[in-house]
C-alpha cells in the first residue's frame, strides 16, 4: 500500500526534526511504498540537503513555507468566491469560540472556510496572490470589527492585519501546491502526517477530496510549540529573539492555529501522541479520546544491550562499573536541567556518604556552536559552584587530590560513548525542572541502571515504578532518594533490571514500528479509499466493483455465504420469507468494516 | 584533614568565584523571611508563611505571562515551560494545569497594548551611494565631450571605463536600499523579460531616436550628435539620488501610517497625500538636475536659452519621471503595471517611427504628414516627451490608487513572522514548489 508521509521542516531534510524517527519508520515498514511530501522551513534547511532515502521511498515532493509566494492572477469570479470563503475563515479566527477550540458552530465556519479555500486553490492553481491581496486585508479587518470579535482582535491596526495576512498566506501555502493531482496525493492510500499544523493541511485536503484516511503523529504538540515560540521567556527556544509580536497578531494567529489543530484532530482517522502529555494537550484541543492512541517513540536498544545485559548478570549485587558510590548525570548543562539543584542535592548526599562521587557528563560536543545568549556562562557557573561546594580532596597529605564532582564531556576517555557513560555509575540521576520526553532516562533504563528522577514532563509515565521519582526543585528529596539507592545494592539491581525490562517492552524501535504497521493495516481496512476503477487503457472500468462494495457493513455475512467472503455454490433449497431479504438490506448493527473485494483489491494494487 | 567547607553546617558560605549562583542556590542561602531561623536555609520555602490564597502568589510570579496571554492555553504552555505540572496544579486545587491556567486567565487583567510601536527603520548607510552614478556619469560625459582635453583614443577609453563605473554604481544603488525589488517573479517570466526590453528601447530611443526620426522625416541624414545622448544619461543618472530619497521617504512614512492607522480606509486617505508629495518632490528635484546637466555638458543642445526648458530636456524629464514611477510600482510589488507603463511609451514611440518609415514608401506620403508637421513645429524630441509624459501620467494615476492600499506596503523588511531569511541567498526559484523525484 502507498503511504503519503507529510512532514514540515522534517524528514528528508538533513537538519529536520523527528528525522531519526521518520527514517526508522520508513526503513522498518519496507513492505509499503512511501511518498514523501515535505515542507521546508527555511533556505538554510533546503541548503543543508537531504538524508539518504531507502528504496521504498518512491517519490519526494518538496515545497517551501518561506520566501516570496508564487504569483498567480485571480479573476473576478474567483475573487468573489475567495472573499466568501476567506470571510468565513476570518470570522472564525477573529471571534473567540464558546469555550475551547474545537466545539460548536465556529469550528464549522472555520472548516467551511478552509475547505472552500482548498477547493478554490485546486481550481485556481494557487491562492497566494489572493491571500496577500487588499481584499484579504479588508476582509480580515471587517471580521475584526464584528461585534463578537475578541478584544485583542478589535484592537488590530493595519500593520497587524498585514502581518496576519502574510502569516496566513504562509500557513495556508500547502493548499496552493500541486500535490493533489492524479499522481500526487490522489493515489495515496493513507496520509501520515508527522506533525500537526501545516504538515497536516495536505492530509486534510486529501481527506476531503479523495477520502484518504489521515493519521497524525505528534511527538510535540504543534499548538503548544506555537505558544512557546511567542513566549519570549520560554525556555523551549531561547535563541528566538526580537520584540514580542503585538497582541492582535498573537490573538488572531493563535486562534488560527487552535482552530486548525481542532480541525485536524476532528478529521484525522487516528491520532498517535508520543506520550501522555501530548495526549492531554490533544484532548484539550478537541481530539476525540477514542481516536487517540499513544505510541511511544522508539529508541535504539542495541547500543545499550551490552551494558544492560552486563548489569543483569551481577547476581543481586551491582553490574559493571557500579562501585556503589558514584552518581551519574548525563545531559546538556542547561538551566532547565537544574544542575545547580543537583549539586545542592549532592552536597546533602556527601554529608551522609563522604565517599560519594558525582560524574556530570556533558553530551554536547566540544565543537558545538556558541550557546544562545543568556546561558552562555551556565556551565561555568555550575563548575564554579561545584568547586566552591566541594573542594578538592586527597587520601593523605602526599597524594594529589581531585574533586568529588567531575565534569566530563562525552567522548573523553572517561566516558567514550553513551552506554559507557551510563555504566560509569551505580545510580543515574535526572534533575530537570522542565522536560518533554526524557530520552536520557530511557537510555539509562536500557542500560539497566537504577534511576532517580524529578517528576517533570513524561518522567512518571516513562519510569512507571521502575525507579525513584522526587518532586522537582527539591534537592533534599533528591538526596534522600540517591542515598536510599546507594545504600541498597540489591534494590539497585532489582530496579535496574525492571527498568530495562520495561524499556525493552515499551521504548524500542521494533515496538514503535510494529505499532505503526498495525495502525496502517487497521486504517486500511477500516477506511479504504474508494476510487473509480481504471482499465488497462486508462478508461473507467464499469462494474469493476459490485454495488454491494459501497454498502457499509459485512455484505458477505448471511446465510448464503460462509462468512469469509465466499458464496456458497448453491443456496439452501428452502428459505423462509424473511430470509429472502438480501444481506445488505438488513439493518446494519456492526461497525462499518470495509472488508471484501475493496480492501483486497486495494492491497493488491498498493503493494 | 580539614575541609574549608564544614560538612556539618547547613549553610553554604559566600562564594569566592563570581557567578556561581542562581535562584535556587540563593533561595537555599538567603532566608526569605527574617522570621525564619537563619540556620534553616535549606528548608526555605517549607517554613515560609503561605498566603491564604495560594494562586495569588502564582499570579504575582507569572504576572507578565498571564497579562500578555491571549487565551488560557497560552498560560498553560507557559506554566509548563516553567515546570508547573499537574501535581503542582493539584496544590492549587485544580485538576490539571489547564484548569489552573483558566483561573489565572480569568483573574489577571489583560495588559493594555502600549502605544503603537515605532515602525522599524530600514537600514541606513546606503544613501551615500545614491549620488555616485550621477557624479560618475557627469564626469565621464564631461571628459568625453571635451575635444580639447585629449586625443580621441584616450577619451574613448575613459568613456568606456566611465560607463562600466556608472553601471556598477547603478547596480549598487538599485540592488539594495529603497529601490530594491524584493520579490522576483511576481509578474512571471514575461514581465521579467519585458521589463528590461522596454527599458532598453526607451533608453535607446532617448539616445538616437530623435536623430533617426529627423532623418526619416526630412529625408537627409545629418551627423549624429552624442551630446543629446550624454545629456539624457547624465540627467537619468543624477535622478537616481532623488528617486531613492523619495522612495525611501515614501516607504518610511507609509510604514509609519501603517502602524498608526486603525483601518484600511483610514490608511488610504492618509497615504494618498503622501504619494502626491513624493511624486511632486521628485518632479521638483528634476529641474535642478536638468540645469546641472546643462552646466556639465560643454556644448548645450542647440536652441536652449538660459531660462527656457527645451523640448529635449522636457523629454528627458518625462522619461525620468516615467522610470521613477515604474520603479516605485515594481518595488511595491506591481511589476506588471510598471512594465505596462513602460511598454505603452515604447509603443507610442515605435508607432511614430514606423509611420515615418512607412511614409517613405511610394504613395504613402500622407501617412507621414502629421509626424512631419509635429516635428517641424516642436522638434523631434516632442515625440518621446509626449509618449513618456502620457505613460507617466497613466502610471501616476494607477500608482495613486494602488499604492494607497495597505497590501502594497506589506513586505516590510524585518517584519515579524519568520525568523528565516526572507532574502534567501539560495535559489530564487526555490519559492516555487519544485517537484523532484527521488533516486530509486
Amino acid at each position: 500500500m502507498r503511504v503519503g508521509l507529510l512532514t514540515e521542516g522534517g524528514y528528508p531534510y538533513a537538519t529536520g526534526e523527528a528525522l531519526v524517527w521518520c527514517d526508522r519508520l520508513v526503513r522498518g515498514l519496507d513492505q509499503h511504498e512511501f511518498e514523501i511530501y515535505a515542507l521546508s522551513r527555511s533556505a538554510h534547511q533546503e541548503a543543508a540537503g537531504w538524508t539518504g532515502l531507502p528504496a521504498q521511498v518512491r517519490r519526494v515532493r518538496t515545497a517551501a513555507l518561506w520566501g516570496a509566494p508564487p504569483a498567480r492572477r485571480v479573476g473576478r469570479r474567483q475573487r468573489r468566491r475567495f472573499a466568501e470563503h476567506f470571510a468565513e475563515l476570518a470570522a472564525a479566527i477573529a471571534s473567540p469560540g464558546a469555550g475551547e477550540p474545537g466545539t460548536g458552530h465556529l469550528a464549522d465556519r472555520f472548516a467551511n472556510g478552509l475547505h472552500g479555500l482548498a477547493e478554490l486553490a485546486l481550481d485556481l492553481g494557487g491562492l497566494s496572490a489572493a491571500l496577500r491581496s487588499e481584499d484579504a486585508v479588508r476582509l480580515l479587518e471587517r471580521a475584526c470589527r464584528l461585534p463578537g470579535a475578541a478584544h485583542g482582535a478589535q484592537q488590530a491596526r493595519v500593520a497587524d492585519l498585514l502581518t496576519v495576512t502574510e502569516a496566513l498566506e504562509r500557513a495556508l501555502r500547502p493548499l496552493s501546491l500541486d500535490w493533489y493531482g492524479p499522481f500526487g496525493l490522489a493515489r495515496v492510500d493513507l496520509c501520515h502526517a508527522a506533525s500537526g499544523g501545516a504538515a497536516a493541511l495536505p492530509g486534510l485536503v486529501a481527506e476531503r477530496f479523495f477520502g484518504t484516511p489521515l493519521l497524525v503523529t505528534e511527538y510535540g504538540v504543534r499548538l503548544r510549540e506555537h505558544y512557546l515560540a511567542d513566549h519570549p521567556a520560554g525556555p523551549a527556544d531561547p535563541a528566538r529573539s526580537g520584540a514580542p509580536r503585538p497582541t492582535p497578531v498573537r490573538t488572531l494567529l493563535t486562534a488560527f492555529q487552535g482552530r486548525l489543530a481542532a480541525e485536524v484532530y476532528a478529521r484525522a482517522a487516528l491520532i498517535t501522541p508520543g506520550n501522555t502529555h501530548a495526549r492531554r494537550w490533544q484532548e484539550r484541543c478537541g481530539a476525540d479520546p477514542e481516536r487517540l492512541r499513544t505510541v511511544y517513540p522508539g529508541m535504539d536498544a542495541a547500543r545499550f544491550a551490552e551494558v544492560g545485559e552486563g548489569g543483569e548478570r551481577g547476581d543481586g549485587a551491582a553490574g559493571a562499573g557500579d562501585d556503589g558510590r558514584t552518581l551519574v548525570w548525563v545531559g546538556r548543562v542547561e538551566p532547565p536541567k537544574d544542575v545547580v539543584g543537583l549539586l545542592h542535592a549532592f552536597a546533602e548526599v556527601r554529608r551522609r556518604r563522604p565517599d560519594a562521587r558525582l560524574r556530570i557528563i556533558e553530551t554536547r560536543r566540544a565543537d558545538a556552536p556558541v550557546e544562545p545568549a543568556g546561558e552562555e556562562d551556565y556551565p561555568a557557573r555550575c563548575r564554579a559552584l561545584a568547586a566552591h561546594l566541594f573542594p578538592d580532596e586527597a587520601v593523605n597529605a602526599h597524594t594529589v587530590g581531585d574533586n568529588p564532582v567531575s565534569f566530563e564531556r562525552l567522548g573523553e576517555p572517561g566516558a567514550p560513548s553513551l552506554p559507557e557513560a551510563y555504566a560509569a555509575g551505580g545510580v543515574v540521576v535526572l534533575s530537570s525542572v522542565v522536560e518533554g520526553f526524557p530520552v536520557g532516562l530511557v537510555e539509562a533504563m536500557f542500560c539497566g541502571r537504577a534511576t532517580v528522577s524529578t517528576d517533570v514532563g513524561a518522567v512518571c509515565e516513562v519510569i512507571g515504578g521502575t525507579g525513584l521519582v522526587v518532586p522537582p526543585r527539591n534537592p533534599r528529596a533528591l538526596a534522600e532518594a540517591c542515598l536510599a539507592l546507594l545504600r541498597d545494592p540489591a534494590r539497585r539491581a532489582r530496579l535496574g533490571a525492571a527498568a530495562r525490562a520495561r524499556a525493552l517492552e515499551l521504548f524500542t524501535i521494533e515496538q514503535n514500528v510494529a505499532a505503526f504497521r498495525g495502525i496502517y493495516l487497521e486504517l486500511m481496512s477500516h477506511c479504504p479509499v474508494r476510487r473509480e476503477e481504471v482499465g488497462e487503457d486508462g478508461a473507467p472500468l464499469p462494474f469493476a466493483l459490485p454495488a454491494e462494495a459501497h454498502i457499509p457493513g459485512r455484505w458477505t455475512a448471511g446465510r448464503d455465504g460462509d462468512g469469509s467472503g465466499h458464496r456458497s455454490a448453491d443456496p439452501a433449497p428452502s428459505r423462509g420469507a424473511q430470509e429472502h431479504t438480501p444481506g445488505w438490506a438488513v439493518p446494519v448493527s456492526r461497525e462499518a468494516l470495509g472488508v471484501g473485494p475493496v480492501a483486497n483489491h486495494l492491497t493488491e494494487e498498493g503493494v | 584533614m580539614t575541609l574549608p567547607h564544614d560538612p556539618l553546617s547547613d549553610q553554604p558560605t559566600t562564594p569566592t568565584s563570581p557567578g556561581g549562583w542562581n535562584d535556587p542556590s540563593r533561595a537555599l542561602i538567603t532566608p526569605d523571611d527574617p522570621a525564619d531561623a537563619p540556620g534553616s536555609g535549606a528548608r526555605a520555602g517549607a517554613g515560609r508563611r503561605r498566603p491564604a490564597d495560594p494562586v495569588r502568589e502564582l499570579m504575582h510570579r507569572h504576572h507578565d505571562l498571564c497579562a500578555r496571554a491571549v487565551d488560557p492555553l497560552e498560560i498553560a504552555a507557559g506554566l509548563e515551560a516553567h515546570g508547573v505540572t499537574d501535581r503542582t496544579a493539584a496544590r492549587f486545587r485544580h485538576r490539571d494545569v489547564f484548569g489552573l491556567a483558566e483561573e489565572l486567565y480569568a483573574r489577571v487583567p489583560r495588559a493594555e497594548e502600549s502605544a503603537a510601536a515605532p515602525a522599524p527603520r530600514p537600514a541606513r548607510g546606503t544613501w551615500a551611494l545614491w549620488p555616485l552614478p550621477g557624479a560618475l556619469c557627469a564626469a565621464t560625459a564631461w571628459a568625453v565631450l571635451r575635444p580639447d582635453l585629449a586625443p580621441p583614443a584616450p577619451r574613448a577609453a575613459a568613456g568606456a571605463f566611465g560607463t562600466v563605473l556608472v553601471a556598477v554604481a547603478l547596480w549598487l544603488c538599485l540592488s539594495r536600499g529603497p529601490l530594491r525589488i524584493a520579490g522576483r517573479g511576481r509578474g512571471g517570466w514575461l514581465a521579467d523579460l519585458a521589463g528590461p526590453l522596454c527599458l532598453g528601447w526607451l533608453l535607446g530611443y532617448a539616445a538616437c531616436g530623435d536623430w533617426l526620426l529627423t532623418g526619416l522625416v526630412t529625408g537627409e541624414r545629418g551627423a549624429y550628435d552624442p551630446a543629446r545622448a550624454a545629456g539624457t544619461a547624465v540627467v537619468l543618472a543624477l535622478a537616481v539620488a532623488p528617486a531613492a530619497g523619495c522612495a525611501r521617504w515614501f516607504a518610511l512614512r507609509a510604514r509609519r501610517r501603517l502602524t498608526g492607522s486603525r483601518g484600511v480606509g483610514e490608511f488610504a486617505t492618509r497615504v494618498r497625500p503622501l504619494f502626491a508629495l513624493t511624486a511632486l518632490g521628485f518632479l521638483a528635484a528634476l529641474a535642478p538636475l536638468v540645469l546641472t546637466a546643462r552646466l556639465v555638458l560643454p556644448r548645450p543642445p542647440a536652441g536652449s536659452g538660459p531660462g527656457s526648458v527645451t523640448t529635449v530636456e522636457a523629454a528627458v524629464a518625462a522619461l525620468a519621471a516615467l522610470l521613477f514611477l515604474a520603479r516605485l510600482l515594481a518595488v511595491h510589488g506591481f511589476r506588471g503595471a510598471a512594465v505596462g507603463g513602460l511598454a505603452a511609451a515604447c509603443a507610442v514611440e515605435a508607432v511614430v517611427e514606423v509611420t515615418a518609415l512607412a511614409a517613405r514608401l511610394p504613395g504613402a506620403a500622407p501617412l507621414g504628414e502629421p509626424v512631419a508637421r509635429l516635428t517641424a513645429a516642436h522638434g523631434a524630441a516632442v515625440v518621446p516627451a509626449a509618449a513618456c509624459a502620457a505613460a507617466a501620467l497613466g502610471l501616476l494615476g494607477y500608482a495613486c490608487a494602488v499604492l494607497s492600499r495597505a497590501s502594497a506596503h506589506g513586505d516590510a523588511p524585518g517584519a515579524p513572522g519568520d525568523g528565516t531569511s526572507r532574502r534567501g541567498p539560495h535559489r530564487a526559484d526555490g519559492t516555487h514548489p519544485a517537484p523532484c523525484e527521488a533516486p530509486q
